[in-house]
């Protein structure tokens, strides 16, 4: 096996999310009507915030791409989404966890905000497929951006789906107009987890980027002894 | 209100190993191509 050193932001990374675990765990106080379930909120609003901004990156990044044709960008946007559909996996499953007690259901196919991010999570896992199904790099980096653009069409589509129809979905209680309606300890510790979480983003997109960088590079090399 | 502690674990257990699984992975698959 090769050594592989980790990266001081991998490492800052892993602090990050350990201590906002431990303040969310050992540090937050229980809600009172909800209890210990509450404490998912922690884990679910940072993911889902995370895979918003993953899948908007590959759309920036891919509407660039297509103007200027540089492969950095169209390396970035594929690291971007795969990690996004890392974090919009655990959105996923944590929801509905949540949801089970307290809702009474895990899941409601009516639920316009519950489908859409599912369709979000499918879009990006095509996109995936899509980029492993074209050999020309060429090709792969145009296809892939236009379905990259295209997917982050649905963000603010769920964003806004909770004012727009009829849904079991809470309405925001930080990202809005008003005041955060959320007590000051809780509020910081989300404000922990958001930024531990958009750290630990930062240090995947990076080993994923590198990955992809050494790959080109060995394919580079070895069409050029073939 | 049920003791909801069972959801609460069962959700951070799962986070946290979906995040552990996918460094792992991408720890395993930068060595792969490392070895070839």
């Amino acid at each position: 096996m090769t050594n592989l050193k980790i990266s001081w932001v991998s490492t800052a990374a892993f602090v990050a999310v350990a201590a906002a675990i431990t303040r969310a765990v050992f540090f937050t106080p229980l809600e009172l009507r909800q209890g210990a379930a509450q404490k998912i909120f922690y884990i679910h609003v940072p993911a889902a915030w995370v895979a918003f901004l993953a899948f908007a990156l590959v759309a920036i990044a891919s509407a660039v791409f297509l103007w200027l044709r540089d492969t950095r960008l169209d390396r970035f946007a594929e690291s971007s989404a795969e990690v996004g559909v890392v974090f919009t996996t655990v959105v996923l499953i944590t929801g509905p966890l949540w949801a089970k007690p307290i809702w009474g259901t895990y899941w409601a196919w009516w639920d316009v905000r519950l489908v859409s991010t599912l369709f979000l999570w499918f879009i990006y896992v095509a996109y995936i497929v899509l980029r492993g199904a074209v050999e020309s790099p060429t090709l792969r980096a145009r296809y892939s951006a236009v379905l990259g653009i295209l997917g982050a069409l649905l963000i603010p589509f769920i964003h806004l789906s909770v004012y727009l129809f009829a849904t079991l979905h809470p309405l925001p209680i930080v990202a809005k107009a008003s005041k955060p309606s959320l007590p000051g300890e809780m509020l910081l510790t989300l404000f922990v987890s958001l930024a531990a979480f958009t750290l630990l983003y930062i240090a995947f997109v990076r080993a994923r980027y590198k990955y992809a960088e050494e790959r080109e590079t060995i394919a580079a090399a070895r069409e050029a002894h073939a | 209100m049920p003791d909801t502690t069972p959801y609460y674990h069962v959700a951070y257990a799962a986070a946290l190993g979906i995040y552990a699984l996918y460094a792992l992975s991408l720890y395993l698959r930068r060595n792969r191509l490392r070895g070839e």
